[in-house]
């Protein structure tokens, strides 16, 4: 008998701002990741040295410190796996700074958690090469070869930006998604625009039209304030 | 010593003079003897002329005369071989007495006479005249110099003067007190200086004007979501709720957060296009094009509202600009235009071509704007009517933002005087014209003019 250990992954967050800390680490717990916190460079350095860890979620803004510059180290350091920054500056040349000297990818706070949590996904699934081709979740199908998308048998007609944002909830399953990731990803826009708040809320709530309404079991939800979400979900 | 030199040539150069002058006094009397008019008084350095030695003597030696001053005293001894005959010679010579003196030597002809003229003074002239002069110069240098810096002093005292109450009036002038200007009294370079001072205090007062008012207006719009958030979290906690309310509540306050941060956006993309921070990343491109590209991000909207969406245009009118942030203006305008629009109504957007500039028409056919509002409708936090603005989602920040970013291109824009119902934006941007000298000169004219 082989026993399948499945050790889970390893992230530290570097982070002085102990609410955000103590917030990150519990909302990283409950996704199922082990979570260190060091509260500035130094600890950082230190708990990056005994530990292994797969992933480090830096605050660049830290006090004293600065962030990139512990970035810069943590990377001489012989720290491979990835960084992912935190700033509160979305200047150009601070992003690009930071990935110049190492980091992976960045979020500009204040950021959706869920953003957080999937840009984290994407960064420990790097090398894998992802595309299902197919979806499914109770009775609800997706064929992205064929790009059918079919309900309890019946086929349902969407225009291709519905069909992005289905195929972009199915990708985050179970995850809450924001309507900036919606923004950035699908519509490839990076400034906060009202206007394409209000147009994803369209675009959304005509996708719910065709796949959720003629059916007892609602799949596309809404989580007020935070973003939309597919999965079973309680009928109401 | 340079004075001792310069005293030694004018005392040369006296001499030579007063050797002229010897010159013509010179005559031979009854006697045949050779004699000086010494009745010659009324030149002013006549004291000097006391102290002449004069001696004359012919070429080989023998004496002619010799003054009173120099009695039987032999000036410089036998005459050199060709003395005084070219120029004024001038020598130190030591008399048998020990007296040392200058002398200077030059050939003269009287009645058919060769003879040298010599005339000498004591050294101890010299001398005293430079010890005088020095004396002279040491007592009013001083004084001299005290004067002349007395005199500087004031003068320049009274030159600075408005300068200095310039300086001390501007000290007062803090961002508190930016009304204050300074005094202008004179028409002279001073009051230009004034006057350029007071200029651009004026537009400082301005600036400081504008910032607290945008500072004062930022804050006031920020605080509406921070109150809401609070509120809806306070009553929330008030009692206990079940999960759903819970989450109801949760929900809510981070709507407003979301709000929030999209205020934070706005509010940091103002004070960068304040700091004129931006960097434009222009291209050459249909204007069209980012017309359709902004009207299919919001033509989803108008579908909801049932309007319908009209785009269209001079395909080939091109504009040298920044694409991004004149989708970004587009996106505001249109976006305005169909929240603003009844459902039903009609939104278009059609690009003119004129000689020079390219026009961006968008019209709707909505309740329009007032007068009185057709040119603060740019200014920041403004809202034409404030309560139903806010509920569609809007802070007033949007249009000075569009404003801006055309702007900041060369072009401008305005609000049309529309005949019929419904406002007209339009956004006007240079015409860029390929290197081929173009001009269709068909070009269609818009047909409105802008109002101002």
């Amino acid at each position: 008998m082989r026993l399948n250990i499945i050790l889970p992954v390893k992230i530290l967050v570097v982070e002085d701002e102990s609410k955000l800390a103590a917030a990150l680490k519990a909302g990283l717990e409950e996704s199922h990741y082990s979570v260190r916190v060091a509260h500035s460079g130094e600890e950082g350095f230190f708990l990056a040295n005994r530990e292994v860890f797969d992933l480090i979620v830096l605050d660049v803004m830290l006090p004293g410190r600065d962030g990139f510059e512990i970035l810069g180290t943590l990377r001489q350091r012989g720290f491979k796996n990835p960084v992912l920054f935190l700033t509160a500056r979305d200047a150009v040349q601070d992003r690009v700074a930071g990935l110049d000297l190492g980091a992976d990818d960045y979020l500009v706070k204040p950021f959706a958690f869920p953003e957080l949590l999937a840009r984290i996904r994407v960064l420990l699934r790097r090398g894998v090469i992802d595309g299902p081709t197919r979806f499914e979740l109770a009775d609800l199908e997706m064929d992205m070869v064929r790009r059918v998308v079919v309900r309890s048998g019946k086929a349902v007609a969407l225009t291709a930006r519905e069909f992005e944002i289905l195929a972009y909830l199915f990708r985050h399953q179970g995850q809450v998604v924001s309507r900036e990731m919606l923004a950035r990803d699908i519509w490839s826009e990076t400034s906060r625009q009202v206007p394409l708040d209000n147009v994803i809320d369209v675009n959304i709530a005509r996708l719910r039209r065709k796949v959720d309404d003629q059916f007892a079991d609602k799949l596309v939800h809404t989580v007020r304030g935070v973003g939309f979400v597919l999965r079973e979900g309680v009928s109401s | 010593m340079i004075l001792y030199w310069h005293l030694r040539s004018q005392l040369y150069r006296y001499m030579v003079v007063d050797l002229e002058t010897v010159e013509g006094l010179l005559y031979y009397n009854a006697n045949r003897e050779l004699q000086l008019h010494e009745d010659y008084y009324s030149h002013p350095e006549s004291k000097n002329v006391q102290e002449r030695l004069l001696e004359v003597i012919t070429p080989t030696g023998e004496v002619l005369f010799r003054n009173d001053k120099l009695a039987h005293r032999s000036l410089g001894g036998p005459p050199l071989s060709g003395e005084g005959e070219v120029g004024y010679l001038q020598r130190s010579v030591r008399l048998s007495d020990g007296t040392r003196v200058f002398m200077v030597s030059h050939s003269h002809l009287l009645n058919g006479q060769p003879m040298i003229i010599r005339v000498a003074y004591a050294r101890g002239l010299i001398s005293g005249s430079i010890a005088e002069t020095l004396a002279a110069f040491a007592f009013s240098l001083p004084i001299v110099l005290i004067i002349t810096a007395l005199v500087g002093y004031g003068l320049a005292k009274r030159a600075l003067d408005p300068l200095g109450k310039m300086a001390a009036r501007a000290d007062q002038i803090t961002a508190e007190r930016l009304n204050e200007r300074l005094p202008v009294d004179d028409t002279g370079e001073i009051g230009q200086v004034a006057h350029a001072f007071n200029d651009t205090l004026a537009r400082l007062e301005q600036s400081f004007g504008q910032l607290k008012r945008f500072t004062s207006d930022a804050s006031h719009e920020l605080r509406t979501p921070l109150t809401l958030i609070r509120s809806v979290g306070e009553v929330g906690l008030q009692t206990d709720r079940t999960q759903e309310e819970y989450r109801e509540i949760i929900g809510s306050m981070l709507e407003e957060v979301n709000r929030l941060s999209g205020l934070v956006d706005s509010l940091l993309t103002i004070s960068r296009a304040d700091a004129g921070e931006t960097e434009l990343c222009t291209v050459v491109f249909p204007a069209v094009d980012a017309v359709r590209e902004a009207a299919s991000l919001i033509e989803i909207l108008a579908e909801e509202k049932d309007q319908k969406l009209l785009l269209g245009g001079d395909e080939n009118a091109l504009v040298l600009a920044d694409r991004l942030l004149l989708r970004q203006a587009l996106l505001n305008i249109l976006h305005n235009a169909v929240k603003y629009s009844p459902p039903g109504g009609s939104i278009s957007a059609i690009v003119l071509r004129g000689s020079a500039s390219v026009f961006v028409d968008v019209s709707d056919t909505g309740a329009g704007i007032p007068d009185k509002d057709r040119t603060r409708v740019f200014d920041r936090f403004y809202r034409v009517d404030q309560a139903r603005s806010r509920e569609a989602g809007g802070v007033g920040l949007g249009l000075s933002i569009a404003k801006w970013a055309i702007q900041v291109q060369g072009g401008d824009i305005h609000v049309l005087n529309n005949p019929d119902r419904g406002c007209t934006f339009r956004i006007e941007l240079p015409l860029h014209s390929p290197s081929a000298q173009s001009a269709k000169k068909n070009a269609p004219e818009p047909q409105s003019l802008p109002a101002v």
